[in-house]
């Protein structure tokens, strides 16, 4: 009760804090240089359409190759935690329910869809909303909707890592060229920047997002089947 | 009315560390942190939002010409991605963490995990 | 050069690379680890050559192609290629250190491993708020991943505390960073700066949102629970990473962020630093487990440092010279030591004592626990000195005084432990035999005495490490193989020869001290030719005594003074520990000389206001409000050496207990620094008043209490040793009370005392040494009759009591007779009486020296007891010629320092003509005053002879045999509690105040960090909310300041 109370009240404390910032916060009237930069410079500059993307694959690249470093992280620690200890004792199986037919014939029909769906979102990414993330994720939940129609089926660790590691390698290759060939490192105009607003566009932007969207769905995937692994209780 | 989101983005921080700091049961807690960090991405997108301005894509809807003055603030969006991308991967880790100490000592409940202490 | 871009770039591709691997092939994937980790480590060397050689200007790594503030950059200077130097090398010899374990959980961890290094070299490098948070939350993710090499089952629990409490971080970060950005239009930490007037006006809150959570990463206390159980529990490898590393870096990141945040917000980090400095510190005394102990300790030092980054603005361009010796020896010695903590099989820190089997290893701990606590030469030493200086000038007192206590604390349960390794039983597992784990550990103290050259380079004074005592001492280390008989010699050519060298530069009074120090020394280490073996440890750790004090003799300045005083105090310390009962005596030695030590170097640093080079003269031109606080801090510093009483609790044990030839090394030798620097001390600033108080006045009277209680309990002691310690304490306060009175012949007097208590201290120790050793006892009721057995130590015992108590013929009389001249110049009348009163006082227990262990009867068990052996005797027969020649012809070394008072004190000279000296109130003849003596004793001696021709003996133990037996039988010996009615009458002065007082100061102590280190549940989401209390309470009081 009195831990209640206190958490209470020092969120009372840290809310006082927020409403403070809510209060000085006065909303831009016009983009402030960094982002007027960004509205300006982009489609000159690096070729995309999708300034979003542009930032972050190009301009804050570094913070997006760390982004990808944190899902390899977690990727291979839930495998480590997972892990740990389990190696000597074998699963225990047990008998499921059968998924049900809906579920498997659904699946049958949306995994391709699904996949190809990621796809297009990865390498549109500097087009359109989406990019490597997002399609890592969508290419994620078809695994999943695997997962759920065939709960023992056990996927090759070693594709998935393959994968994983090859997009991140090329990635940091790929940032290394920019490096040798252009202005530094994660620089994009590696390659020619193209037509302004078409597939083959903006540099490097959509091969690093390809990249990035195979790993993300290699690492959501890796991470969901080391948990769905450990439904051995 | 323009704060609204940011305002619902703290409250949900607030409930979310409510929540994380009050239940003793480690899923819950991870739950309530994911509520947090949703409300965290709140705040953030809420920041670079302006009144009346669109998303920063070029097409032909905006075109390069007048993007500086149609677009929203693009970094918010972007930090936001980082900061999502993040969130996911320390949920992860935490569920994967819960999962073993429910393997070892049969129980979620947080304040029994107190050998270490002093 | 190679981008430092690749620092980044090659780990990643690395732990990338690690993925393709086939899990089976671990030795492949250890070493890509290990290649990329050398690539790193390398590459941050080659450009921290090159920056510090000048070779290459500081370099702006730019990402995208794009100018900041639009792309995320990077800065590798001096400063960041020394951290990611540090973090690298850290990450590889961890990594070696952790072969076994990355082996067992392949190469998954071995890729979270590349990518905490990576980060961390990340969070020092980049120049971009938001890439810092990514970072941050890279070596959070790999924190979790990394806790589970350990084989502690409780590291899973702390893992998942350590996620819960970073969650909260990040939370607070993000809020923060976004609002920053908002506010400043950048996300850039150099723009953020230029716009810091705007940020800190409408974003406040949103700096003190980043501000607080990258303070939280530093886990300091006390909201820092969580950070405490991972220290405990993970492997120490990590540890070392986490402390070392992981510290370092958050350490740049805050030193980023107050470049936005100005000298507003330094002091809040400042505060929240010596805050963590002294409270970690004083929760670490209560812990029994090492490596528990070891992260108490790592939140202080970090605290430290984040208050040395507070204190920048007045630190000026020896920020990085202070901030980088502090940091490099916390990292190194604490790396070091949870390395070495890997090697210790048992938890507990008595289990350290597994190390004393390797003398290797041990060097090592004591090479980490003194660049931990910024002894010379290391780092921490120079840094803490400018340091100390800059805030003293300063006027920051407050902190001064936290920082001093915080930094005594630290060393008392740092030197604790180490007592344990030396001391407490080995009844552990030894340690582990792994080679390459030892390797590691050899290069952190292969670093840490790399670092302490270069700092010794860099700082303004001469490198401690050229000075030739020092090396002297050092080179002892290599020389340990050596048969102890033969580095005695070298020991004794040593002192002798630099004797001889530094000769002609002597001023008289520096004459006098190197004689005893130097010449005198070399007289005592005669004694230890008696020890056999190779004597592990004996040499360097007196070498580094002599050093100290053949360094103190004749240094010129305030540096070269502290420094020489710590050396000796070290290096005494591992003597004393050598005694086989010492353990408890010699930590209450290294606390009490440690704390005179700080207040020496705070007096020091108030005087020199701000200047690091202060010649010791100049503390004569220290102006009025503050000399005589300065003098009083010194004052006091120098009598917790001499053992002044209130100060003098560690005396006996230290001297009784510590080994045969070494109790008269620092009760001979060692005391004499204290007097050394008082007579510096009153030589430059003479009389000061404060308050109306006369300090000279106030020396007198602790002088005179020191005289009169120090006699008396002596007198009542029963151990032989004992009562000597406590004599030293009593002679002491003749000389502190000779010095005080502050007039030619009270100095004179002084000076005598320095040689005639050098001469029979010394003398005494060893003969009641040698019969300890032979009887196998030190109390004196246990013998009794030895004269027939022991004849030589007899003589010598008989002589220095003679010559101790002041009695005519020998030079103790020359002393007395200066000093009543001295003290009826003098005006104060009742500390005089309090000194007459002692000198009775001083016979009743020399009395017993030679009445209960050479005079009555034999004991059975001692009928076969030898002479005591040679190499004991031969030093004690050249003291009692030294004392003869010196009882007939003090002038010899006298006169000449006579002559060099007048400079100071011209009023009062003696006159020396022939062999008789004259004063004002009359002479003195030494050798007829022996002449006539003689006379008399022989004719008494005849005379008793004569009348007790038919004594009748009596049996000891009467009682005991001739009807009950008592329960101690010991008390019904004539000799045990020999002056029982003195006692009865006298023993209140002689109660142990002051052992009461300090025992119940250091109980205070413990009880408080035991009571208070009970917010630390164990329960992850208390720690959280500890955290959540930290941010508002910091909000709080900033808001209020």
């Amino acid at each position: 009760m009195i831990k209640r109370f206190a958490v209470i009240l020092l969120l009372l404390g840290i809310g006082a804090i927020f409403t403070g910032l809510m209060v000085n916060y006065v909303p831009d009237k016009a983009l402030n240089v960094t982002a007027r930069y960004y509205a300006e410079q982009t489609a000159p500059d690096l070729g995309a359409a999708n300034i979003v993307t542009a930032i972050i694959v190009t301009y804050r690249g570094l913070d997006t190759l760390g982004e990808v470093t944190v899902l390899f992280l977690t990727a291979a620690i839930v495998g480590l935690v997972l892990a740990r200890g389990s190696s000597d004792e074998a699963p225990a199986r047990r008998d499921l329910p059968p998924p049900g037919e809906l579920l498997l014939t659904g699946t049958r029909l949306l995994l391709p869809l699904i996949l190809l769906f990621g796809a297009y979102v990865f390498t549109h990414g500097h087009l359109t909303p989406g990019g490597g993330f997002q399609g890592g994720a969508i290419i994620a939940s078809g695994m999943l909707l695997m997962l759920l129609s065939h709960p023992l089926r056990r996927f090759g660790h070693r594709l998935i890592a393959i994968v994983e590691s090859i997009a991140g390698l090329a990635f940091v290759g790929i940032g290394v060229l920019g490096i040798a060939l252009a202005g530094g490192f994660l620089d994009n105009r590696i390659l020619p920047l193209g037509t302004f607003g078409e597939l083959f566009s903006a540099g490097a932007i959509p091969i690093i997002y390809t990249f990035v969207g195979l790993k993300v769905g290699a690492e959501f995937s890796s991470m969901l089947v080391n948990l769905s692994e450990t439904e051995d209780l | 009315m323009d704060l609204i989101a940011m305002a619902t983005g703290f409250l949900l921080i607030l409930i979310g560390l409510f929540g994380a700091l009050t239940n003793r049961n480690i899923l819950r807690m991870i739950v309530a942190f994911a509520v947090a960090n949703t409300g965290v991405n709140l705040v953030l997108v809420s920041v670079g939002y302006m009144t009346g301005r669109t998303a920063p894509i070029l097409d032909s809807a905006v075109p390069v010409a007048e993007a500086t003055a149609r677009v929203i603030d693009p970094v918010p969006q972007a930090l936001v991605l980082t900061a999502i991308v993040i969130g996911v991967g320390v949920t992860a880790l935490m569920l994967a963490y819960a999962y073993r100490l429910f393997k070892t000592r049969g129980t979620l409940d947080i304040s029994r995990y107190t050998d270490l202490k002093w | 050069m190679v981008s430092p871009i690749f620092i980044i770039a090659g780990s990643l591709g690395g732990a990338f690379l690690l993925g393709l691997l086939r899990d089976p092939w671990r030795g492949a994937s250890y070493v890509i680890s290990l290649l990329v980790l050398t690539f790193t480590t390398w590459l941050a060397g080659s450009w921290l050559w090159a920056l510090s050689s000048g070779a290459v200007t500081p370099v702006e790594i730019l990402t995208a192609g794009t100018q900041p503030p639009f792309a995320v950059n990077l800065r590798l200077g001096i400063a960041e290629a020394a951290m990611v130097l540090l973090i690298n090398l850290t990450g590889l010899l961890s990594a070696l250190y952790l072969k076994d374990t990355l082996f067992k959980q392949g190469r998954r961890a071995m890729a979270v491993l590349l990518i905490f290094s990576m980060a961390l070299s990340g969070i020092v490098m980049t120049r971009d708020l938001f890439n810092l948070f990514v970072f941050f939350e890279l070596t959070v993710i790999s924190t979790g991943g990394l806790i589970l090499l350990s084989r502690d089952p409780r590291a899973l629990a702390a893992g998942f505390k350590y996620l819960v409490a970073s969650q909260v971080v990040s939370i607070l970060m993000l809020v923060g960073i976004i609002f920053a950005y908002h506010a400043t239009g950048s996300l850039n930490l150099d723009d953020m700066a230029a716009a810091s007037a705007a940020l800190l006006r409408g974003g406040a809150l949103a700096f003190f949102l980043v501000f607080i959570a990258v303070v939280a990463e530093l886990k300091v206390f006390p909201a820092n629970g969580w950070a405490l159980d991972i220290y405990e529990s993970a492997h120490p490898a990590f540890s070392a990473l986490v402390s070392a590393a992981a510290g370092s870096a958050s350490l740049v990141a805050i030193d980023k962020l107050l470049q936005i945040g100005g000298p507003a917000w330094m002091d809040v980090a400042s505060i929240i630093g010596i805050v963590s400095f002294v409270g970690a510190n004083l929760f670490a005394l209560a812990q029994r487990v090492d490596r528990r102990l070891l992260g108490y300790s790592s939140v202080a030092q970090i605290g430290l440092i984040l208050f040395v980054v507070g204190q920048q603005d007045i630190l000026g361009e020896r920020y990085l010279f202070v901030a980088g010796g502090v940091l490099l020896a916390h990292a190194v010695g604490k790396a070091g030591l949870f390395w070495l903590s890997g090697l210790v099989a048992g938890r507990d820190l008595t289990a350290w004592s597994a190390l004393r089997g390797n003398p290797l290893l041990l060097f090592a701990f004591a090479s980490f626990l003194a660049l931990l606590i910024g002894l010379p030469p290391f780092p921490g030493f120079y840094a803490k000195w400018e340091l100390v200086h800059a805030i003293a000038a300063h006027d920051h007192l407050l902190e001064l005084a936290l920082l001093l206590f915080g930094a005594l604390v630290e060393a008392g349960y740092l030197y604790r432990w180490f007592g344990y390794a030396i001391k407490r039983e080995i009844d552990h597992e030894p340690i582990a035999p792994s080679l390459y784990k030892r390797a590691v550990v050899c290069v952190a103290v292969l670093a840490g005495w790399l670092l302490a050259y270069v700092w010794g380079e860099l700082s303004p004074h001469d490198n401690l490490l050229h000075a030739v005592p020092v090396l002297f001492a050092l080179a002892f280390l290599a020389l340990e193989w050596l048969p102890a008989r033969v580095k005695n010699a070298l020991a004794i050519a040593g002192l002798l020869g630099w004797f001889a060298f530094s000769y002609p530069a002597y001023d008289p009074l520096q004459l006098i001290f190197a004689l005893i120090v130097l010449a005198g020394g070399a007289l005592i280490l005669l004694a230890s030719f008696h020890s056999d073996g190779r004597r592990l440890g004996f040499y360097p750790s007196a070498m580094l005594m002599y050093a100290g004090l053949a360094m103190l003799i004749v240094a010129e300045d305030s540096f070269n003074f502290f420094a020489a005083w710590e050396s000796l105090t070290i290096g005494s310390y591992f003597l004393i520990l050598r005694g086989r009962q010492s353990e408890p005596h010699a930590l209450s030695y290294l606390v009490f000389s440690l704390g005179g030590a700080f207040l020496i170097l705070a007096g020091f640093a108030l005087a020199a206001q701000g200047n690091v080079q202060f010649l010791l003269v100049s503390l004569a031109e220290v102006a009025e409000p503050l000399a005589p606080w300065v003098f009083a801090l010194l004052a006091v510093g120098f009598m917790t050496k001499t053992a002044a009483i209130g100060l003098h609790i560690w005396l006996p044990g230290a001297h009784a207990e510590a080994e045969t030839d070494v109790s008269p090394m620092v009760s001979g030798i060692l005391l004499k620094a204290g007097l050394f620097g008082l007579f510096m001390l009153l030589m430059t600033m003479g009389r000061q008043e404060l308050y109306g108080v006369d300090l000279a006045h106030v020396m007198m009277w602790i002088g005179a209490l020191s005289a009169l209680l120090g006699n008396l309990m002596a007198a009542f002691q029963e151990d032989a040793k004992r009562l000597l310690a406590y004599s030293s304490i009593g002679q002491m306060g003749y000389a502190l009370f000779g010095l005080a009175m502050m007039n030619h012949l009270g100095w004179l007097m002084a000076l005598m005392f320095v040689i005639n208590h050098y001469i029979y201290k010394s003398m005494l120790f060893l003969s009641v040494g040698g019969v300890a050793k032979r009887t196998g006892t030190r109390a004196m009721y246990q013998m009794g009759g030895l004269i027939t057995l022991m004849p030589l130590s007899f003589i010598a015992v008989l002589i220095g009591i003679i010559a101790m108590s002041g009695v005519p013929p020998l030079s103790g009389f020359g002393g007395r007779w200066i000093f009543y001249n001295a003290i009826m110049t003098s005006e104060y009348r009742l500390p005089m009486i309090l000194i007459f009163v002692s000198g009775p006082i001083a016979f009743l227990y020399l009395f017993r020296l030679i009445h209960s262990i050479f005079l009555g009867q034999l004991k059975d068990e001692h009928r076969r007891v030898k002479e005591a052996p040679f190499w004991l005797v031969l030093p004690q027969m050249i003291y009692v010629v030294c004392l003869l020649v010196f009882a007939l012809a003090p002038g010899l070394a006298l006169r000449r320092v006579d002559a060099y008072i007048s400079n100071f004190l011209p009023q009062g000279a003696l006159s020396w003509e022939g062999l008789t000296i004259t004063s004002e109130f009359g002479y003195w003849s030494p050798v007829s005053i022996m002449l006539i003596v003689g006379v008399i004793f022989v004719v008494i001696f005849a005379w008793l002879l004569f009348v007790n021709r038919r004594a009748q003996k009596v049996k000891q133990f009467n009682i005991v045999f001739a009807a009950e037996r008592p329960y101690r039988p010991e008390t019904t010996h004539y000799a045990w509690n020999f002056y029982a009615p003195y006692k009865k009458a006298l023993g209140f002065l002689a109660w142990p105040v002051f052992e009461r007082f300090w025992a119940a100061v250091t109980d205070l102590l413990h009880t408080l960090a035991e009571l208070l280190r009970r917010i630390y549940t164990g329960n992850g989401q208390v720690y959280a909310i500890h955290l959540l209390a930290f941010v508002v309470v910091v909000y709080l009081l900033k808001e209020g300041l």
